[in-house]
């Protein structure tokens, strides 16, 4: 998989190497301004669920700068089984549009509609690019894909199997039409569509540019180079990793429809010389309820967690170099690989999120000065009703009610970073916007004290997320919400994230609402969501005082657990760390 | 003399304080003094005293006859870039306090996803001196919870106790309704009055809060040292005899009366660089040419901008280093490439040049202080630069000292030291290319049609060979390019631009309310010209409009017609939308309904004529200005290279490359692919074999 091609190439001085590999960095992150500035679709167009990436014609990854990591990082398998399927139909001008995890697809949940376009030089099939994102419908008994109870996976929606979309430059629009169909709001999922489409039309002008500029063979050697130079920078970073066996494991509230047990995924890790194994053997089985996660899935969310372990510096360079020196081992039928009809709906964030956990919190066990905690579990709900302002139907989805990032060894968690599974790529909204957009009107987004996970390096802060619904009744899916029962990991000592609550409060009453739930929402109802930040890194009793005190004048941390967890007494009123009286507290064991 | 009849630009950069002043000739005259860091004024009346003793005049006299005076500064830019800026405090709406603190979950930009160990964000204002006020209005405008002022009074009076220099006043939906954050404002001045105040609805009067609250958060940073600044520069220029108009150059390629920007010192960031787009469209238009690329190569950073069609670009979504600006302002794009630069080997064993500077200080090993390896060494080693004539010879630099510091690079690559040099200036030349096929290919444009006019120090030394790397065919090299900011202010017509939030739907759009509001922007305009004593006839008015598909989240920017507008000039509006969405985008969907967002004005009236000192005529045959001849290195082989005296060039004279010219503020590399020839102002003009 290393090798584009087997032809010897002429020698590419570094400098080529360098200008190619960002050049094709470039054009991935311009496909995502693309959406962003053509989309209508909240979530892809404001929020980055979306995945956009370069692959060789063989479905060697070649850029993957920007995306969830779930979307795309495991695209390789998807490009090979298109390729397959339609050998001798491939041409230029083609596009194939997909969202099934089965049938070839290989992709998370149907939500993630993929497009990818074959790219030719010169009559050559050289590469594929795709641009995957979340659209606001895929059909199914309800809106927005992430509902439970699902009888199994053509009751979540409809499922594209790589199909031609676009023939030869040509829309095929009685095609079109069909998926349309099949769809709520296909007003705006077509706006979305050709935002999707024009991502991968700039793609293709801007990988000719680069063809006509260095030349077929010089282009496709900087590739070979590139993707050299990162296997050997990774199995570089891999040998430094003490070999031996590590194993973690991570829970999801439950299923969906078994309520109230948790699903496991376990991992054990396998460091050898230069080569790492991810075996997820050990995982609980395939599930009736829709956490459920297809091969490729588990692929993207743990090849991410481990990236995250490597030097920081190859950050901006992983390929297939990267995913030659490490295996993803998912024995079929597990919850880590589930097989058709079972449902996927949630499981881009669980078990999507247990995933990446059990694999962070394992690596962080060999490579401590690299530990990662566990971010704030992803909090989202999807409401959907009437807007009475336009009489129009609306779905709400947002990453707001996030919490926060968890700690690395060295650093406290990233601030309002939602969802562990996007690393940062998703965004949250304006107040204003989702007041103008939809009829919810927002109480209270602020910082929570006390609630995020200590450490030495504490998680960036919980939240506060609360607004009244001034629309109709309607109905409120949690489908990825998570974290009311399990918390996530603090790692080498560090503390777990604190557990998290959603209410509806009606009538002056609060009545818990559970992940995984589908719940009516009345009108004038208040949606409450205390959501916690991420995990800590270290143990909290060796936190700077300084950092405590600026953490208890900040209000995000009180002076009772200054004391009580950091080990820092600090005088209440005038603000001053007590330094005999810490040092006291903290020389006692 | 007290006739006034000069008209003054000012640049004060990081490193020099360039003057550019037109007399009663039309002619353009040099100076270049030393920027003072602790007091810039200084430095800008350094400048001022060598103008008056080259017009022979006292400086009194000197200042006197100035008519119009424009200002660029980085003191804004830099006071926001090393955290400089004043002890700030925030008052919000209750609950939401954070807003600034959670951004929008963006890491910082540039941050791989793959990268967790980053510093987390640190807002301008920490969350201790942020403080909720109940007060509420809502997208309507409607106000359901007054300004508690009691409230109000107290928070100022616990920033105050605090030792808050400065307030942002930042309310949600002001921008639909100031009324609260108004009052808020007044209860500021009335409780502590000595406290800079600004707030968000002046700053940026648009929805979406993250934005508009962490512009305003900059500028109440940035503003009391500006303020301080501009009201000691402005009372010493008085004291000097100033009584012309100052205007100050903004963050959007246009200007503002001095005291109007003291309250929103926000739009002084860029304040500068944002001129130099301006020099490149006079350039072009006395050359002909439409589509250009503007460069700029300093000590640290390599700018760059786009102009096409004598326009210059302008964006809504900066960034500078963690904080998002989302005024509007020139679309410059700037990367960590300069003289400065320093090279290093990353894990992937490829060699990095930038984005660290070594500034000033230590600056290059060849000054003799550092020992890193940057660009400017490479330069020196490659026989670019000259030793011996380093800043026309002001500054004494050692080459065995670039030679050193190449040696642990050398050995890594196992290659010689100018290989590594060579290695160095392709490195940095690639990236600063692959900043202009961003920046030009994000707006569709084909970069080798495009004219690339060079300025700053080192861009006459690069922008050859970035040309040749690109496919540029021609290079400008203009005789200002030392001083390419200050020169932009000349050029650029002096203009102002005003925005007002209009939303509804194109199709059934309310033309006389349309018009009331196109009304008003041009009366604003035309009062604010009056004021500076430039008729109405003198101003022209430009009319453009935000517009986006029913849906999407992001507007184009489209030109509208003047006068009475009828439902034909919007529908011809909507067109153009179209158009430039395809442009833009590849695709254009015209069955889906378009809106309005954002009406806008630009008024602007025509710089003053102005002619650049013309050089005497000479033949094809440059050999008179030839100095001497240096072995430089082109593409690994040492070439023995003609070396001429910029001072001594006439204009028709024909240089082939490879050859260096010399002039006292920088050195023009012309690489073997191309020729030079001089037209009468002395601008080079690199063209394509």
């Amino acid at each position: 998989m290393t090798k584009i091609s087997k032809i010897s190439k002429p020698k590419i001085d570094a400098t080529t190497v360098a200008t190619v590999w960002h050049s094709m960095q470039t054009i991935c992150w311009e496909m995502r301004h693309l959406v962003d500035r053509t989309a209508q679709n909240y979530l892809i167009g404001q929020l980055h669920d979306l995945s956009v990436g370069i692959w060789g014609a063989d479905g060697a990854t070649i850029a993957v700068p920007v995306g969830l990591p779930v979307q795309f990082l495991g695209t390789t398998f998807a490009v090979q089984d298109l390729v397959k399927k339609f050998e001798g139909n491939i041409h230029p001008g083609d596009v194939f549009l997909t969202n099934d995890p089965y049938h070839g697809g290989h992709n998370c949940h149907l939500p993630d509609w993929g497009f990818f376009r074959p790219i030719f030089y010169k009559g050559e099939l050289l590469f594929f690019t795709l641009c995957r994102g979340h659209q606001m419908d895929t059909g199914g008994s309800f809106p927005g894909g992430y509902f439970p109870n699902g009888y199994d996976i053509h009751a979540e929606g409809i499922c594209i199997p790589p199909t031609k979309v676009w023939d030869r430059g040509r829309e095929r629009t009685d095609v079109v039409d069909l998926i349309l169909n099949n769809v709520r709001f296909p007003d705006g999922v077509r706006i979305d569509l050709q935002a999707m489409i024009g991502a991968t039309v700039m793609c293709e002008k801007r990988l000719t540019a680069l063809l006509d500029a260095y030349g077929k063979g010089t282009v496709l050697a900087c590739v070979d180079e590139m993707l050299k130079r990162t296997e050997r920078a990774v199995r570089e970073e891999i040998r430094k990793i003490p070999d031996g066996v590590y194993k973690a494991e991570a829970a999801t509230d439950d299923d969906g429809t078994v309520l109230d047990e948790q699903v496991w995924v376990r991992v054990e890790i396998t460091v050898k010389g230069d080569e790492m194994t991810l075996d997820f053997s050990e995982s609980d089985g395939q599930r009736k309820g829709f956490i459920n996660s297809v091969y490729a899935a588990t692929y993207g969310n743990a090849i991410a967690a481990a990236i995250l372990y490597l030097d920081p510096a190859l950050a901006d360079y992983h390929n297939q170099g990267t995913m030659s020196a490490i295996k993803v081992v998912a024995p079929s039928g597990s919850v880590t690989n589930c097989q058709y009809p079972h449902t996927v709906g949630a499981s881009p964030v669980n078990v999507g999120n247990q995933i990446m956990e059990s694999v962070v919190e394992a690596l962080s066990k060999a490579v401590p000065h690299r530990a990662v905690a566990a971010w704030g579990k992803h909090r989202g709900d999807y409401v959907f009703a009437v807007d009475p302002r336009n009489g129009e139907r609306y779905v709400r989805t947002s990453f707001d009610y996030d919490g926060s990032g968890g700690a690395a060894w060295g650093f406290d968690g990233y601030q309002g970073s939602s969802s562990f599974t996007a690393l940062g790529a998703a965004h949250r909204g304006n107040v204003e916007e989702m007041e103008v957009r939809i009829p919810w009107r927002m109480l209270k987004y602020e910082f929570v004290a006390d609630f995020t996970g200590a450490g030495r390096w504490r998680g960036g802060p919980g939240i506060h997320w609360e607004a009244v619904n001034e629309g109709s009744a309607g109905q409120m899916a949690t489908g990825s919400s998570d974290g009311d029962e399990v918390m996530g990991c603090g790692v080498v000592g560090g503390l777990p994230s604190p557990v998290c609550r959603t209410y509806l409060r009606r009538d002056g009453e609060d009545i818990r609402v559970k992940p995984h739930r589908l719940v009516p929402v009345h009108e004038g109802d208040i949606l409450i969501k205390h959501s916690s930040g991420g995990g800590g890194a270290g143990n909290p009793a060796e936190r700077d005082p300084a950092m405590v005190l600026e953490d208890v004048e900040n209000e995000l941390v009180s002076v009772q657990a200054a004391r009580d967890v950091y080990k820092v007494v600090i005088d209440a009123r005038t603000l001053q760390i007590d330094q005999a009286a810490t040092a006291a507290l903290r020389s006692r064991k | 003399m007290s006739r006034k009849s000069k008209r003054v630009c000012v640049d004060v950069g990081g490193t020099f304080t360039d003057c550019l002043v037109m007399d009663e000739t039309g002619f353009l005259q040099k100076f270049k003094a030393s920027t003072t860091p602790s007091d810039p004024s200084q430095g800008f009346m350094d400048a001022m005293r060598k103008a008056a003793r080259f017009y022979k005049l006292s400086e009194k006299e000197f200042i006197g006859q100035i008519e119009v005076l424009v200002h660029g500064t980085t003191l804004a830019t830099n006071t926001l870039l090393t955290g400089r800026g004043a002890k700030t405090g925030m008052l919000t709406t209750k609950n939401f306090r954070d807003i600034l603190e959670i951004r929008r979950a963006i890491k910082p930009v540039n941050v791989s996803l793959y990268n967790m160990f980053i510093p987390p964000n640190r807002p301008l204002i920490p969350r201790c001196r942020r403080l909720g006020i109940d007060e509420r209005t809502l997208y309507t405008g409607e106000i359901t919870t007054p300004l508690d002022e009691r409230e109000t009074a107290g928070a100022v009076g616990a920033l105050k106790d605090q030792g808050v220099e400065s307030i942002a006043v930042c309310f949600l939906h002001s921008y639909i309704n100031p009324a609260n954050e108004r009052r808020a404002a007044a209860i500021c001045n009335e409780v502590a009055p000595d406290i800079f105040v600004t707030t968000s609805h002046e700053t940026l009067p648009v929805w979406r809060e993250f934005e508009r609250f962490n512009t305003t958060a900059v500028g109440a940073y940035v503003g009391p040292r500006v303020a301080r600044y501009l009201t000691s520069l402005e009372g010493v220029l008085k004291d000097s005899g100033f009584t012309g108009t100052f205007l100050m150059m903004l963050a959007n390629g246009l200007v503002q009366d001095i005291r109007e920007c003291i309250h929103r010192p926000v739009f002084l960031l860029h304040s500068g660089p944002a001129a130099a787009p301006s020099g490149a469209i006079h350039l072009g238009r006395s050359l002909g040419e439409e589509a250009l690329l503007s460069v700029d190569m300093g000590g640290t950073s390599f700018d760059v901008c786009m102009v096409n069609r004598g326009e210059v670009p302008t964006t809504t979504e900066h960034w500078d280093c963690d904080q998002r600006i989302a005024i509007k302002m020139v679309d410059i794009a700037s990367i960590g490439a300069g003289g400065g630069s320093m090279a290093k080997m990353d894990t992937l064993g490829l060699l990095r040049v930038g984005p660290e500077s070594a500034g000033a200080d230590p600056g290059p090993a060849c000054y003799g202080r550092g020992t890193d390896a940057t660009v400017t060494d490479a330069n020196l080693l490659l026989g670019y630069v000259p030793a011996d004539y380093f800043l026309g010879g002001e500054m004494k630099v050692d080459i065995e000292a670039s030679r050193r510091s190449m040696r642990p690079l050398a050995e890594r690559l196992e290659i010689g030291e100018s290989d590594v040099a060579e290695a160095i200036f392709r490195t940095v030349n690639a990236n600063m290319a692959d900043k202009i096929t961003e920046v030009s290919t994000k707006r569709g444009h084909d970069v080798r049609d495009c004219v690339m006019i060079a300025g700053g120090g080192g861009g006459p030394i690069h922008a050859g060979f970035i040309a040749e790397s690109l496919g540029i065919r021609k290079v400008v090299v203009p005789p200002v390019a030392a001083l390419y900011s200050a020169f932009g202010m000349f050029a650029m017509d002096i203009g102002q631009d005003y925005a007002r939030s209009y939303v509804g739907r194109a199709a059934d759009i309310d033309l006389d309310s349309l018009n009331v509001v196109y009304d008003q922007l041009e009366a604003e305009a035309l009062a604010s010209f009056k004021r500076h004593g430039v008729s109405a006839k003198k101003v022209s008015l430009k009319r453009s409009i935000d517009m986006r598909y029913v849906g999407q989240f992001h507007e184009v920017e489209i030109d509208m017609a003047g006068g009475r507008l009828t439902a034909k000039k919007v529908e011809a509006a909507v067109a153009a939308f179209g158009r430039k969405h395809e442009e833009l985008f590849t695709f254009k969907m015209p069955w889906k309904p378009v809106e309005i967002l954002t009406l806008r004005l630009k008024a602007t009236t025509a710089n003053a004529p102005f002619a650049l000192p013309s050089v005497g005529k000479g033949g094809k045959d440059p050999k008179a200005a030839l100095k001497r001849r240096r072995t430089c290195r082109f593409k690994g082989r040492d070439v023995d290279t003609p070396v001429y005296d910029g001072e001594k060039v006439l204009a028709g004279n024909v240089i082939h490359g490879p050859a260096v010219i010399e002039e006292t503020t920088t050195t023009v590399v012309i690489p073997e692919a191309f020729v030079c020839s001089v037209d009468k102002f002395k601008n080079y003009i690199l063209t394509r074999r």
